[in-house]
């Protein structure tokens, strides 16, 4: 059985911090700093006058003009709901978390160790969550249980806040699901706009769609059909578990008015400190994410992946340069973050300059031609030979030929 | 033509695809991130029309992959550029 623990408006939640008892208030997170004029999250006061996440700024407010508006914090989001995932952890559970507010885990293997039975694991659930050292953030979770990820959410939208899990057994799912409205897909990234086409072909409910036959299914919707059908009828792909994250985060804060090559300088200082970091352990950097907290309150986050995973400082901070002009507002601090390692950087420079052995060096691949073929024939030494090197199909780039006995003794030399 | 060798030629893959379409392992290993995905379409004009979707992509173990789904076939092929 799969558990899922929802924690509503958590970007809010997490954005008001201390300021917590706001949320009776019509509350809603502001447009991101350099992003489109929406509101993020809003509170359930907010909610009776008609404000709604995704709205528009101007129409939010002449709904409601005594809206108040809260910076988002994308970086405390992100401590926060680690900190809640990391909580989860330490009573067993392997979870999977796409989204802050929203986590899924196995609650098979968890049983034997907290009581035997279910119940037993989501006591110590509820118990983790309601740490007082998180200030009452997971208090207000909604927890359903069920046989797949997405029936398993949609029990925790069933459920109550602080209130007894919602629990739907394997024989009961499909009947569960059945009456509710396929625009609970919705909650899946692949199959957001699915619901509406769906809803547009009558087909209204996932009762409805469970009926319909899987090849009609990927015939006229291709991969997200099937997923839709495998969801609708209570079966979902299998939870993919974070792995254990290894926090190393270098923070500076900045002068009041730094700017574009003072940001720089300090981009290149934190990059020094990263790779100074013991806990790198000589390990290259595959993902890391530049933040900002702003002098006007509010955080700012932007990942970068590297193409080759690398310790060289010059071509890190290649990388994240650019990422420093959108910055959306003054910032008071700035932080490198590596999200994930790659394997033992071995990129080392020469220790001496081979000057002058160019010759050389074409004499020993001559001789090497030469031994290469008499040992093993005339196909142990070949030559790449460009054909379309612009083609948008690599196989028709270049072939592999053989190389010819007056190349590799002349023009191989001659290269 | 005899005695050529092409280089790059699409070898068959174990590709687990995930929601959309988008590999989450290749053979045994995990993918760490999608670099970037793109459609060719080539041969329209034969009987032997070519449509593939390529996905570059970064493995958990440091690799760059290239893999592609062959979408007439509807399998998977990896391919070294």
């Amino acid at each position: 059985m799969v558990i899922c623990v929802l924690l509503a408006r958590f970007a809010l939640v997490a954005a008001l911090g201390e300021r917590r008892a706001l949320l009776a208030e019509p509350v809603a997170l502001a447009p991101e700093a350099g992003g489109p004029q929406i509101v993020g999250e809003v509170s359930a006061a907010a909610e009776a006058f008609g404000v709604q996440a995704g709205m528009r700024l101007g129409e939010a407010l002449a709904r409601c003009p005594g809206l108040r508006l809260v910076p988002p914090d994308p970086d405390g989001v992100r401590s926060l709901w680690s900190e809640l995932l990391d909580r989860l952890e330490r009573i067993g559970a392997s979870v999977e978390s796409d989204r802050a507010g929203q986590a899924f885990f196995e609650a098979a293997g968890l049983t034997g160790i907290h009581g035997g039975n279910l119940e037993g694991v989501l006591a110590s659930t509820r118990r983790t969550l309601a740490g007082r050292d998180l200030g009452g953030a997971g208090r207000g979770a909604r927890i359903g249980v069920a046989p797949s990820r997405f029936s398993a959410y949609a029990a925790a939208l069933r459920a109550r806040p602080r209130r007894a899990a919602e629990i739907v057994s394997a024989g009961a799912v499909r009947a569960f699901l059945a009456p509710l409205p396929v625009r609970l897909m919705r909650s899946r990234p692949e199959l957001a706009t699915l619901p509406e086409t769906l809803e547009r072909l009558g087909i209204l409910t996932l009762g409805e769609l469970a009926q319909l036959p899987a090849p009609a299914m990927a015939e006229r919707f291709g991969h997200p059909g099937l997923l839709a059908l495998d969801l609708a009828r209570g079966r979902d792909t299998p939870l993919q578990p974070r792995r254990p994250a290894e926090p190393v985060v270098e923070r500076l804060a900045l002068p009041e008015a730094a700017s574009g090559p003072q940001l720089e300088h300090a981009l290149v200082l934190l990059i020094a400190r990263l790779l100074a970091r013991p806990e790198r352990r000589g390990r290259s950097m595959r993902s890391l994410t530049l933040s900002a907290r702003f002098v006007e309150g509010g955080t700012w986050r932007a990942p970068v992946t590297l193409r080759q995973a690398s310790a060289d400082p010059d071509r890190l901070r290649i990388v994240l340069t650019p990422k420093l002009s959108e910055l959306p507002a003054p910032a008071e601090s700035i932080a490198v973050e590596v999200e994930a390692f790659g394997p033992p950087a071995r990129e080392q420079a020469r220790l001496l300059d081979e000057r002058g052995s160019v010759e050389s060096r074409r004499e020993r691949i001559g001789e090497a031609v030469r031994q290469a073929r008499q040992a093993a024939g005339s196909d142990a030494a070949l030559r790449v030979l460009a054909i379309d090197p612009d083609s948008r199909l690599p196989e028709r780039r270049a072939v592999l030929a053989p190389f010819p006995a007056e190349l590799s003794d002349g023009e191989e030399r001659r290269r | 033509v005899s005695g050529l060798h092409r280089l790059g030629t699409p070898r068959r893959a174990t590709v687990h695809a995930g929601p959309g379409g988008v590999p989450t392992t290749v053979g045994r290993t995990r993918v760490e991130a999608v670099n970037e995905d793109w459609v060719v379409e080539d041969r329209w004009w034969t009987g032997r029309p070519l449509r593939r979707r390529y996905f570059e992509l970064v493995m958990v173990d440091g690799r760059n992959v290239v893999v592609f789904l062959d979408l007439v076939s509807g399998r998977w092929f990896s391919q070294r550029g």
